[in-house]
């Protein structure tokens, strides 16, 4: 079975470890509990046409890393990552640019997927605002809720899909 | 991953005796556990706690998974005397629970001829001070989402009261007892002259003339301020307006003297908006822009632009200006900047910026008379979908 590193990055307190969990055991949990350093996961996808079965092995890491997390050895080898915000807190969002171009410019080419998440926090009509400075990367931005488990999953498939069409 | 406490039993595979005993000095000093992986980065002996879920036999990355990725990296440490691979804080969660945070460092031992796996306490801060520091986090994220709220609240609130202070000044000027007394006022004067018919001196019946004027005058600001206290309550409904139309259709309304000139510039595009307050506002900026003149054969410019979702629409006259420090006092209610001129009662302008900001729009004015004549007042209205 081939496996693939995927980081996830984002401010504190935005959802990485509340998606993974969600990802990986299908649960929420309510009380908040900041990741230190990193907690790494694995999810196992089955194998379906074009795709052999496959494990993302998944760095949930510290918010409190920010852009230094690219100068860290745990940034090695990396095969995608998905940029965290919260819906709720617009200030999130803004650094989900920075860490993107970051995230570029360490690893050229590597996939990124923004997850918009706490969708089900903000009303409808905020749903389907891309915020501006996402527009440049030309990369999914998908709005999430690892409350509700809304595109979690499917995120995660569509980042393997695009791991293996770049492998080829 | 590995959560048990005990020393693994011996297992099948090459364990050579120096280096378990090596590891069980490791032990002893709070390394957790050794791998001890071949060429092929395949394990081939491990020792401590927290290596039980390592296979002998299997592909070292198979189950210590912060090394998927890393193995080309593992493979070129044989050629590199003395480098290590060093992993810091990092925890194995699986659904039996989350690891200790371990550090996990790889090097090449040469007279072992085999790659080693060490995984150690993370070193750079206690359990005590990695939970001390999460519970730190936990507080101050919990105090920055009340503080978010707490800062929506009292904006919800300001706002409350700023529309609460709103309603109560118009509610206690604008009432009956306020005009009615007003009436009754202007009925005296009218019994007063019944009365006194032919017995008043000249300047008395003058007085009493002026006094009904000024009761009027007052009956009529009363009533203004009613209709300016109300823009914008009403919900008004979009619809499709040809601006062209309109502009074309107000002028026509508007009198003004034979050599008087108003030309109509630009793209005028049919828009969906609000269209009785765009009339409205139209129709009173044009209509200052005459009232106000000073010239018999005056000129007016009116153009308009399509900015994508607001209009930009300019007034522009050539009339005597608005100098620069009457500005402000120029959108207020019952200002009237030059006494005893057009007539009215200075509500005009105060109107019309209440129309345009009730309908989302901006209104800016453009004039200083020390540098040229003319106003120009600059209009942004918003189209609605």
């Amino acid at each position: 079975m081939i496996a693939r590193k995927i980081m996830m990055l984002g401010e504190i307190g935005v959802g990485k470890s509340s998606i993974v969990q969600r990802l990986v055991f299908d649960r929420f949990d309510f009380n908040y509990k900041p990741t230190i350093g990193v907690d790494v996961y694995r999810y196992d996808l089955p194998p379906r046409p074009g795709r052999e079965a496959m494990s993302l092995i998944v760095w949930d890491t510290d918010g409190n890393f920010g852009e230094a997390i690219f100068r860290h050895v745990y940034m090695r080898e990396a095969s995608a990552a998905f940029i965290v915000g919260d819906l709720s807190r617009r200030n999130t969002l803004d650094s989900m640019a920075k860490l993107g171009a970051g995230f570029r410019e360490a690893l050229p080419g590597r996939h990124i997927t923004f997850l918009l998440n706490k969708v089900d926090l903000v009303e409808a009509a905020l749903r389907m605002e891309v915020p501006e400075p996402l527009v440049p990367f030309a990369a999914p931005v998908v709005t999430t809720s690892a409350k509700t488990g809304e595109n979690v999953q499917q995120s995660f498939i569509d980042s393997a899909d695009a791991i293996i069409r770049r492998d080829q | 991953m590995p959560s048990s406490d005990e020393t693994n039993s011996p297992r099948p595979g090459p364990r050579p005796a120096p280096l378990l005993t090596a590891g069980m000095m490791l032990a002893e000093r709070g390394i957790y556990g050794m791998i001890w992986v071949d060429e092929t980065l395949t394990t081939v002996a491990r020792y401590g706690r927290l290596v039980d879920f390592v296979e002998v036999g299997e592909p070292l990355t198979r189950e210590l998974l912060p090394l998927v990725g890393l193995e080309d990296e593992i493979r070129a440490l044989k050629d590199s005397d003395g480098r290590v691979i060093e992993l810091p804080g990092i925890a194995i969660v699986d659904n039996k629970g989350e690891s200790p945070k371990i550090n996990i460092s790889v090097f090449w031992s040469k007279d072992e001829e085999s790659f080693l796996v060490v995984l150690t306490r993370y070193s750079s801060r206690s359990d005590l001070e990695v939970e001390l520091s999460r519970q730190i986090r936990a507080r101050l994220m919990a105090e920055a989402e009340v503080m978010q709220t707490s800062k929506e609240l009292a904006k919800t609130n300001a706002e409350l009261a700023r529309a609460n202070r709103d309603l109560e000044e118009f509610a206690s000027i604008i009432s009956h007892d306020l005009k009615a007394p007003m009436r009754h006022l202007r009925y005296i004067v009218d019994e007063i002259e019944t009365a006194t018919e032919g017995a008043l001196s000249g300047s008395a019946i003058s007085k009493l003339s002026e006094l009904r004027d000024q009761s009027r005058r007052m009956s009529g600001m009363l009533t203004s301020l009613l209709e300016y206290s109300s823009v914008g309550r009403k919900e008004e409904i979009a619809e499709e307006i040809d601006t062209h139309g309109l502009i074309h259709a107000i002028i026509g309304s508007m009198r003004r003297t034979p050599g008087f000139e108003i030309e109509i510039a630009g793209f005028w595009p049919t828009i969906s908006t609000v269209v009785a307050p765009l009339d409205l506002v139209l129709r009173n900026l044009v209509d200052n822009a005459i009232k106000h003149h000073d010239r018999a054969d005056g000129h007016i410019r009116i153009s308009c632009a399509d900015k994508g979702d607001t209009l930009l629409i300019s007034v522009e006259d050539d009339g005597p200006g608005i100098a620069k420090d009457q500005h402000a006092a120029a959108f207020l209610p019952f200002r009237r900047l030059k006494p005893g001129g057009a007539e009215g009662q200075g509500m005009g302008l105060a109107f019309v910026k209440r129309w345009v900001e009730a309908a989302g729009g901006r209104l800016d004015l453009e004039s200083d008379p020390s540098l040229r004549r003319g106003t120009t007042m600059r209009l942004q209205w918003p189209k609605m979908t």
